[in-house]
């Protein structure tokens, strides 16, 4: 059975279309005190990246969709500090807990101020030719 | 062992041979002192001197008689024509001495010789294996997998779990060598992997074995469908069968449901003011076909599995989709559970008495408060009537037919006018929603998987193409994105959710592909080709028409996502959860890999704006039959 729930877990989580709770399209205005940097060096060896996308724009998106628990420094780090860590021991691929002795507040403001480079860089809908075409095409008849 | 007509002696030779070698090897082996030699070998039984013949065999110096054919009819030539007649296209393999004799066969029987079936050189065991369930998945009838003795099973054995759990018809034969290597025979040769495997048969003579072939290709493909497996004795392979007659083959009769249940079925169908057809997995191309033409006699709304997996209603065909109005009065699934009824064929619980090894596994042994697995226990609901939908369907049909009257005609030729306009809109509708998400870092570098599905859609939506790759962890963006109306569109997930599979299962599924003008993508995660990357090499040299696009998030993504909560849970930071989930220092080259291998490949790209013109290389290479790899960077997820 825990096989199959492993299966079931992984194959569901990704398959699960990513949307996050609608958040604020406009990147916080905040100060940053950390070292951008250093946070990208973080970003990458902490795994940030793997959920969030190496630009913030993918899997579990932020840019363009900011929540509340990146509008400042010290949203972001009690955010971190009070993810789950008792939690159901299957396989998960939700936040982790990003504890005091594992992370401190500077690398936590390293991080925040590098996500606070990232850009939304997506086109807007219009300009994207192709996606165009296949809603187009879905008025039409199938061609195969 | 009923027949052994004088292969007693070739027998004691064979043994006296294996022992040669191992003398010989021994001998060879320079700085090595006979006692180490002894115990890197089998016993510490004394090594017999090896005879002249012996020596001469191992050497390979000894020709035979110029003139006289030893064997005339070799029993395995009739095994090869008992394949022949049931229409096998393709063998997976490679070579071992516990079947030499039917390779022989394989490779020179017949006129011409090496077709129906051909041979397909497998680097690997679970490659052959995993070949065989896409070949499978993506035309609904079994090849073969060719597996050596008992240590080439082993390798087969978690894609034969695999193939068993997706419940997908494979024939495999494995040979079986009393005297040569005894390392490579078993007294119960499929007991290692009978657990998981539907139906298997030792046989004790060549008659017999050509009967267990048959046998073996019927249970694989009668629900629940699943991979059987022959074990050849080589001395039935080797023996002269003289007058011995190749037994005719007849397919299994299938049951479906009676015609006291179609009668019943066909009559609510029609009195249904809003008739609905739920679709999921059939076996074959041809209930695809009849499922079609039920959902239009009778003018239902039908829904799809087309974009989850094989062998499912054609999902932008006019009446698929939620239909003009979602209250509907009577559903009907085929494969699925539904509201009024449903004909589900038995599930893997109906093999639970096979599972020898009593190891019980997870979704086939019902769990109080489980979920339904694929592997699934068949019919859950009280109103789910236990018979293979697909047989099923011919019976239902005439009946419909039989009971259509032309007011009945009238009022279902204007609902599906209204099914067909109201699925368009929600076909739009969704697909409006759907662009949304996916131009989510369109243009971020290392690229966004959407945008890879994205680009591809264009190049080949004229074409006939099949995508036989797991995408769940590619972010399944076809599923909105592409039009899946083949039987073969989109192949699923692996089954069992073994790592090691799309690219064998692309491999098996552009061998379907070959003959019939098809073109297959294998989207393909890094971490999954690196099992048994050989493949590549088969897709090369069978000049099968495969595109291969790297997902290269350089890790097992999913499991470091796994390993980074838990160090979460615990306390102790993600900042070593890469450690033994991660593929970098070094990064593995994809497209030189490819090339290793002989197919032409470029990579590695970052640049989304570079993915169309090396999309439409490759799909050029394709359709020339030669397979092409592009290494993508993508983002994890
Ligand atoms: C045979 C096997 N071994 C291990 C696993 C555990 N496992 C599940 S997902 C996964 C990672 C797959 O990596 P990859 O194919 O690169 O896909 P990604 O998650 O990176 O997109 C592994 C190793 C498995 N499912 N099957
Ligand atoms: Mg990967």
């Amino acid at each position: 059975m825990k096989t199959i729930l492993g299966i079931a877990v992984f194959l569901l989580t990704s398959m699960l279309p990513i949307y996050a709770q609608r958040g604020n399209t406009q990147a916080p205005t905040s100060p940053v005190t950390g070292s951008a940097a250093n946070g990208k060096a973080l970003y990458y060896s902490y795994s940030c990246y793997a959920c969030h996308g190496y630009n913030g724009e993918t899997g579990r998106a932020f840019v363009g969709n900011w929540s509340a628990n990146l509008a400042n420094e010290e949203n972001f780090i009690r955010f971190l500090r009070g993810r789950a860590n008792v939690a159901p021991l299957t396989p998960s691929t939700s936040m982790p807990n990003f504890a005091e002795n594992t992370l401190s507040d500077k690398q936590a403001k390293d991080i925040y101020a590098y996500i606070r480079t990232f850009k939304n860089a997506q086109p807007d809908l219009k300009n994207i030719l192709l996606l165009n075409q296949i809603v187009e095409d879905a008025s039409k008849p199938s061609t195969r | 062992m009923a027949k052994k007509n004088g292969s007693l002696n070739r027998r004691g030779f064979l043994k006296g041979a294996a022992a040669g070698a191992a003398a010989s090897a021994a001998s060879l082996v320079t700085n090595t002192s006979p006692a180490e030699a002894q115990r890197g070998g089998n016993a510490a039984a004394p090594v017999p001197a090896p005879t002249q013949e012996q020596i001469a065999r191992d050497a390979g110096v000894v020709r035979p008689p110029a003139t006289v054919r030893a064997v005339q009819r070799p029993g395995s030539d009739l095994m090869v024509q008992v394949l022949k007649d049931m229409g096998l296209e393709y063998v997976a393999g490679n070579p071992g001495s516990s079947f030499e004799g039917l390779q022989e066969s394989f490779i020179n029987y017949g006129n011409p010789p090496n077709r129906m079936p051909e041979f397909i050189t497998a680097l690997h065991e679970e490659s052959a294996v995993t070949m065989a369930h896409g070949y499978a998945k993506a035309e609904g009838k079994p090849m073969i997998a060719l597996l050596h003795g008992t240590i080439g099973v082993q390798h087969a054995a978690m894609s034969i779990y695999q193939a068993y759990y997706d419940r997908t018809p494979v024939l495999m034969i494995t040979g079986r060598d009393e005297g040569f290597i005894q390392a490579h025979t078993a007294h119960d040769m499929s007991a290692m992997v009978r657990s998981f495997t539907k139906w298997d048969a030792q046989p004790r003579t060549l008659e017999e074995s050509l009967t267990a072939l048959q046998h073996a290709y019927n249970e694989a493909i009668t629900p629940p469908m699943g991979p059987t497996l022959v074990v050849l004795d080589t001395e039935f392979q080797k023996e002269e069968a003289r007058e011995l007659k190749v037994p005719a083959y007849r397919p299994p009769q299938i049951a479906g449901i009676d015609a006291g249940k179609a009668k019943e079925i066909a009559e609510a169908l029609l009195d249904a003011q809003n008739p609905r057809t739920e679709v999921r997995r059939l076996r074959t191309p041809q209930g695809v076909k009849l499922s079609v033409e039920l959902a239009e006699l009778v003018g239902a709304s039908t829904g799809t599995g087309a974009t989850t997996g094989p062998m499912s209603f054609p999902q932008r065909h006019p009446l698929c989709g939620p239909g003009a109005s979602t209250a509907y009065d009577y559903t009907l699934g085929l494969e699925i559970p539904a509201a009024q009824a449903s004909i589900i064929g038995p599930g893997l619980a109906t093999l639970l008495a096979r599972d020898t090894a009593n190891v019980g596994f997870g979704g086939i042994v019902p769990v109080a408060g489980g979920r339904g697995a694929r592997g699934g226990a068949g019919a859950t609901n009280a109103a789910a009537i236990q018979a293979d939908a697909e047989a099923s369907l011919p019976l239902l049909i005439e009946e419909v037919k039989r009971q259509l009257t032309a007011d009945k005609r009238r009022v279902i030729e204007e609902r599906k006018a209204k099914h067909a306009e109201a699925n368009r809109k929600a076909r739009i509708e969704a697909i409006t929603q759907a662009v949304e998400t996916k131009r989510n870092g369109w243009d971020s570098s290392p690229v966004a998987t959407a945008r890879i599905y994205a680009e591809l859609w264009p190049l080949i939506k004229n074409e006939d193409w099949c995508l036989a790759s797991p995408s769940g962890f590619s972010g399944g963006h076809h599923v909105q994105l592409w039009d899946h109306n083949k039987p073969y569109s989109y192949l699923g997930g692996q089954g069992a959710g073994g790592m090691g599979y799309g690219a064998p299962a692309s491999v098996g599924a552009a061998l379907a592909a070959k003959s019939r003008n098809r073109i297959v993508i294998n989207i393909q995660t890094d971490g999954d080709l690196n099992y048994a990357p050989g493949v590549l090499w088969t897709a090369v040299h069978h000049k099968l028409p495969m595109l291969t696009i790297m997902h290269n998030n350089r890790a097992w993504h999913q499991e470091l996502m796994f390993v980074e909560y838990m160090c979460g849970v615990r306390g102790r930071g993600t900042d070593r959860g890469h450690i033994g989930t991660s593929l970098r220092d070094p990064f593995i080259d994809y497209a030189k890999m490819a090339a290793g291998y002989g197919m032409a490949s470029e990579g590695p790209i970052s640049d989304p704006s570079k993915l169309a013109a090396a999309f439409k290389r490759g799909l050029d290479s394709v359709k020339r039959g030669e397979p092409y790899l592009i290494d993508v960077i993508t983002q994890p997820r």
